[in-house]
């Protein structure tokens, strides 16, 4: 399992997983509810043996897909199959521009071949494919290569940076892997391309004039569902797990709602704090760095603060 | 000429969305956004008609004159045919 993964390769945990009746069941209520947009993630969606009895019911809905995988299993066969019906967009998430490094952050013997040849698979077969990194301590130094790599095949290139706390509460190595503050503002303000993703969505919602704390689309217009039915406003914000398949969509959908309209404000400290503009903090962010929904987290501080002093020297 | 089968026509908040579907995606990456006279067209391209013969059950049901409805509705399919939403 990669180090930056979040999500924990538990056995158990696996056998919790709802099964492919219950995953279609789900997206009907959820097309019949308005459901337009459907992203399908993990660990890794390709894992389950059972993905194109998922997969290819959901592209008859009506839905525009979008699929991440992180390509390793991607086979010419598997390639072949998703082209019959492809997502409207899929990711590929690359650790490395060889294998030395990718599989430093793999962990995974002969990953970054089974990758590479993913990919290759998806373009012969003509997916819309992007691809992009998340960017670590042990990986920055090839982000170029990355992108120059991703450029021979074709294909867009963005890079994440941001790295958080893992969701499910357990002991991480966040601190031996993440970017320091200031390394992630040199990285944005160099590397356009990327930036313009994570910094304008973040600047832009942070300004908004009043002191709501969920600022997003999250539970407003948009939901998760974990591997184990339960749902949430967003992927990184694991309240109030309510369980669809037990109350009813609809049912839940009004609980996630009501969770984000009922949310406590701001707090003061960031309220009044002259780097907010800069700042991307969430309730998802404060959740999982300080186990509140408020408090500010040190480290997206002393981004905005970082962000603050070079966006606004030449003013 | 007549629509193709590999779209899905949504109602979600009172707009019409034809979402792509099966390889189709291929061709039209997105979704296409119909207002209601564009709907009523696509239902009636189920089967297959004339341009003209279109316009005519258009005037009528939208009470426009024949020549606005055959404009309209040259320009339509002219515009959804770009999209690859028709076929022969």
């Amino acid at each position: 399992m990669c180090y930056v993964c979040q999500v924990a390769n538990d056995v158990d945990q696996q056998a919790r997983e709802l099964s492919a009746s219950d995953w279609l069941e789900l997206a009907n209520y959820a097309v019949d509810n308005g459901m337009v947009f459907l992203l399908l993630t993990g660990g890794e969606p390709l894992l389950r043996p059972d993905f194109f009895e998922i997969f290819t019911p959901l592209t008859r809905l009506g839905l525009l897909l979008t699929l991440f995988t992180n390509g390793t299993l991607i086979t010419e066969p598997i390639a072949a199959k998703l082209a019959e019906a492809p997502p409207s967009r899929t990711e590929i998430t690359i650790y490395g521009a060889t294998a030395e490094t990718y599989e430093s952050v793999t962990g995974v013997p002969g990953s970054f071949k089974n990758c590479c040849e993913g990919i290759e698979a998806l373009v012969k077969h003509q997916i819309h494919l992007g691809l992009k990194s998340t960017i670590t301590r042990q990986n920055i130094h090839e982000l170029e290569a990355m992108r120059k790599m991703a450029h021979a095949w074709g294909l867009p290139f963005t890079a994440a940076w941001m790295l958080t706390e893992r969701r499910d509460g357990l002991q991480s190595e966040i601190g031996d892997c993440r970017l320091s503050a200031s390394e992630c503002v040199e990285l944005e303000a160099t590397d356009r391309a990327s930036a313009t993703e994570l910094t304008e969505t973040a600047l832009r919602e942070a300004t908004v004039g009043d002191d709501s704390n969920l600022y997003c689309q999250a539970g407003k217009v948009a939901f998760t569902i974990n591997a184990w039915g339960e749902m949430y406003p967003c992927i990184d914000l694991r309240m109030p797990a309510v369980k669809p398949l037990e109350t009813g969509f609809q049912a839940a959908w009004q609980v996630v709602q009501d969770f984000v309209d009922n949310a406590p404000p701001l707090d003061p400290v960031c309220f009044d704090c002259e780097a907010r503009p800069y700042c991307p903090r969430c309730p998802a962010w404060s959740k999982l760095e300080n186990g509140t929904l408020t408090k500010p987290v040190p480290y997206l501080c002393e981004i905005a603060f970082a962000r603050k002093e070079i966006y606004e020297k030449d003013l | 000429m007549k629509r193709k089968e590999d779209f899905v026509l949504q109602n979600i908040g009172g707009e019409n969305l034809l979402v792509p579907i099966g390889a189709q995606v291929m061709d039209l990456n997105g979704l296409v956004i119909l207002n209601d006279t564009a709907v009523y067209i696509w239902d009636l391209l189920v089967k297959k008609w004339e341009s003209d013969e279109m316009a005519g059950a258009v005037a009528e049901q939208f009470e426009v004159d024949l020549e606005t409805a055959q404009r309209d509705v040259r320009a339509f399919l002219n515009e959804i045919a770009e999209m690859g939403l028709l076929e022969d």
